[in-house]
């Protein structure tokens, strides 16, 4: 069997034009690069405008707001569906008024952590089953109260993610927040 | 003298860098992956440290970017006012971040009011001479919030920009994964 004698040597492909060419790609890239990613929550001044005249026979518009304060969350503008039997009455002078959302702890939430979401999705989803058309909500959060917080009840406001639906998207509940000043 | 080796002495091998390659090509194809071209950019800092939100809106107009961090507000990369801590009145011995008297004018902050109507005029000024529609001043503002401010000082930057003709706040925040 003839053996084919190697007349002269391969070549290499000449890789260092493209070396080059990636490593100054690489840093443009790194500069570039977004490693956390960020999105937005919309929210709006509140509208100042005349009263809307109320029709005596229709149902009487959902007004629903949620007030931060330190001691939990009160749901407020609901008490046709939280308090169905009738409104309750009012504190005493110099009483405290009670959050319809206590903090996990008790008394003062010591973090966002610390105040019951589960529980405020809960109740914002029964509102949601009567007034199934309303998408708005007025959160006032008190003087002290940290951005974190405010943030968290408008996650809570917007969508039940343990509510999914059949195409597998979350309950949306009232994805428009309005941010009033607290007092 | 010793008898010479009938062989040649062995080449100098070319360096291989095909190992190089294929990490470089990976690296590549991940960086492209991450590339953003988002016109907002956030620099955290112990000063600025943005919540987590369960919201999926991502960034797509072009807006004037207002900084509120624990110790100044920046309108798009340029300090405006410097933040201070005043003593609590509620809390005996703890502080509270607030707004300087000084630099209050009403309820608003009279530098914040002046650089904003500065922006949102020169945002018109641009959108009448494009004549085109994406580029009309819409009175949106892109609010990054350090996570641990107290509402009374993002009440009074709101009350401001409200003034200064900017409506509509857009939270800059971290997408939960």
């Amino acid at each position: 069997m003839a053996v084919k004698r190697r007349t002269e040597d391969e070549q290499d492909l000449n890789l260092t034009p493209i070396m080059n060419l990636v490593t100054i790609l690489i840093p443009f890239l790194i500069m570039a690069a977004q490693f956390v990613h960020l999105a937005v929550i919309d929210s709006t001044l509140p509208a100042i405008g005349p009263p809307t005249e109320q029709d005596p026979d229709e149902k009487p518009p959902l007004n629903l707001s949620l007030a931060l304060t330190e001691k939990g969350v009160m749901v407020l503008g609901a008490d046709a569906v939280l308090h169905p039997e009738g409104a309750p009455e009012k504190p005493a002078e110099g009483e405290e008024i009670l959050p319809t959302v206590p903090c996990k702890s008790g008394g003062t939430c010591t973090d966002a952590e610390d105040y019951d979401w589960p529980q405020l999705i809960k109740i914002l989803g029964e509102i949601k089953d009567q007034y199934p058309d309303d998408e708005n909500v007025i959160i006032v959060p008190g003087h002290r109260i940290r951005y974190e917080v405010i943030v968290m009840a408008m996650d809570a406001s917007r969508e039940d993610k343990g509510n999914l639906g059949e195409d597998g998207t979350a309950r949306i509940l009232f994805p428009y927040v309005v941010i009033a000043g607290g007092a | 003298m010793p008898k010479k080796s009938g062989r040649r002495p062995p080449e100098a091998e070319a360096l291989n860098i095909n190992s190089m390659m294929d990490m470089m090509t990976i690296i590549l194809v991940f960086l492209l992956k991450s590339y953003s071209t988002t016109d907002v950019s956030v620099a955290p800092s112990d000063e600025l440290k943005l919540p987590v939100s369960t919201t999926q809106v991502p960034i797509k107009e072009v807006a004037v970017n207002l900084v509120v961090a624990k110790n100044q507000i920046v309108v798009d990369g340029a300090p405006v006012v410097s933040l201070t801590t005043v003593p609590d009145e509620d809390r005996p011995g703890q502080e509270i971040i607030a707004v300087p008297e000084d630099e209050l004018r009403g309820q608003a902050i009279s530098k914040l009011y002046d650089r904003l109507l500065e922006k949102a005029e020169a945002a018109k000024a641009l959108g009448n001479k494009s004549g085109r529609e994406e580029f009309e001043f819409k009175g949106q503002i892109y609010l990054q919030v350090d996570r641990d401010m107290p509402f009374s000082v993002i009440r009074t930057v709101m009350y401001t920009a409200g003034q200064a003709q900017f409506g509509q706040f857009k939270f800059i925040v971290y997408k939960m994964e």
